[in-house]
């Protein structure tokens, strides 16, 4: 064990320069997985414009998404009819579905072959799904 | 494209889904407002394959470009369809629609009771739902103040909207039976026009 250290030395924090554009650390700008809510400086502040095109399209994408959740949660345990490929019809008992709705989740699927206990069908292999209420 | 890259919007050219990647085509390219612009009109949609579609636009998924498509039967049901976002390849407006069709179509989904039937229609959809339970032998009363409450041998009741699960009963078997039968009353399409 060493004697007690005297004050520390104050090391040099090293700073990545700045970018051309002169408040950056050196980040692509496209590298933001989120893109900026105003174009142009991250230092923009003020009251939130109710009005600005992005709140306006944030907005209809949210009450849209939820349209179609509620829509989605209204078929779960019922009988679908999904039209797929080639003119190949099946129909199933709708489970869920993922969250980009890449796979539909189902249960009781009558093919061609037989039926499939449970089974998941790929977006891509479905062209519309249509069920009764 | 790393997976975790796909939390924000698409990029461009390819639409991210699970490692299932497609190009976007018009209907995927455009903005939410631009989708929101057809919510309660009546559209026509064709789709991959010579698809056609009809019925009353409520909704398009911002993250996967689905459609779906409301129309009104004459037994009081409703038909729902969606509409996969990478088959749609063109949509039409056939009516505005009208402020009526809008409190409709905005109340459907929204609350577990039957506001999003109309009047009418409930009554059609008990009517449709009575003769098919009587055409299996089931005998079938009506109680209560409209839309009225169905009553089955005195032991079981279905409540509007009289889908499977507005059903009560303390007798589990013929709980079972009816709820089975009222499935087949909606059931979906059966398989036709299949190539095998």
């Amino acid at each position: 064990m060493q004697s007690p250290p005297g004050i520390p030395v104050p090391v040099p924090v090293i700073r990545l320069p700045r970018g051309p554009d002169g408040f950056s650390r050196g980040f692509a700008p496209e590298g933001r997985r989120v893109p900026l809510k105003s174009g142009g400086s991250e230092l923009q502040e003020g009251p939130m414009n109710e009005d600005s095109p992005e709140t306006q399209e944030q907005r209809a994408r949210a009450t849209l998404r939820e349209r179609y959740l509620r829509s989605l949660l209204a078929m779960v345990g019922r009988p679908v009819s999904f039209t797929l490929h080639q003119g190949v019809l099946v129909a199933a008992h709708f489970g869920a579905t993922d969250l980009d709705v890449a796979n539909f989740y189902v249960s009781k699927l009558q093919t061609p072959i037989g039926v499939q206990a449970e089974a998941l069908l790929r977006c891509s292999d479905i062209i519309s799904y249509t069920f009764r209420l | 494209m790393p997976v975790w890259a796909a939390a924000a919007s698409p990029s461009p050219l390819w639409w991210r889904s699970r490692g299932q990647l497609t190009t976007m085509n018009e209907w995927m390219k455009k903005s939410p407002l631009e989708w929101e612009d057809y919510v309660y009109k009546e559209v026509t949609v064709v789709a991959s394959e010579k698809k056609e579609y009809k019925g009353w636009f409520l909704t398009a998924d911002p993250v996967s470009a689905n459609v779906v498509l409301v129309n009104f039967l004459e037994d009081g049901s409703l038909s729902v369809t969606g509409i996969m976002g990478h088959s749609v390849q063109t949509i039409d407006v056939v009516n505005e629609g009208d402020h009526r069709m809008r409190e409709k179509l905005t109340h459907l989904f929204m609350s577990g009771d039957y506001k999003g039937h109309s009047p009418e229609d409930l009554e059609k959809k008990k009517n449709s739902l009575r003769k098919w339970l009587e055409k299996n032998h089931i005998p079938i009363t009506e109680q209560g103040d409209s839309p009225r409450t169905l009553c089955v041998a005195g032991v079981l009741t279905i409540d509007p909207p009289y889908g499977p699960e507005n059903c009560s009963s303390a007798n589990e078997i013929i709980l079972s039976r009816v709820q089975d039968l009222i499935q087949g009353h909606l059931e979906a399409y059966p398989p036709e026009g299949q190539e095998l």
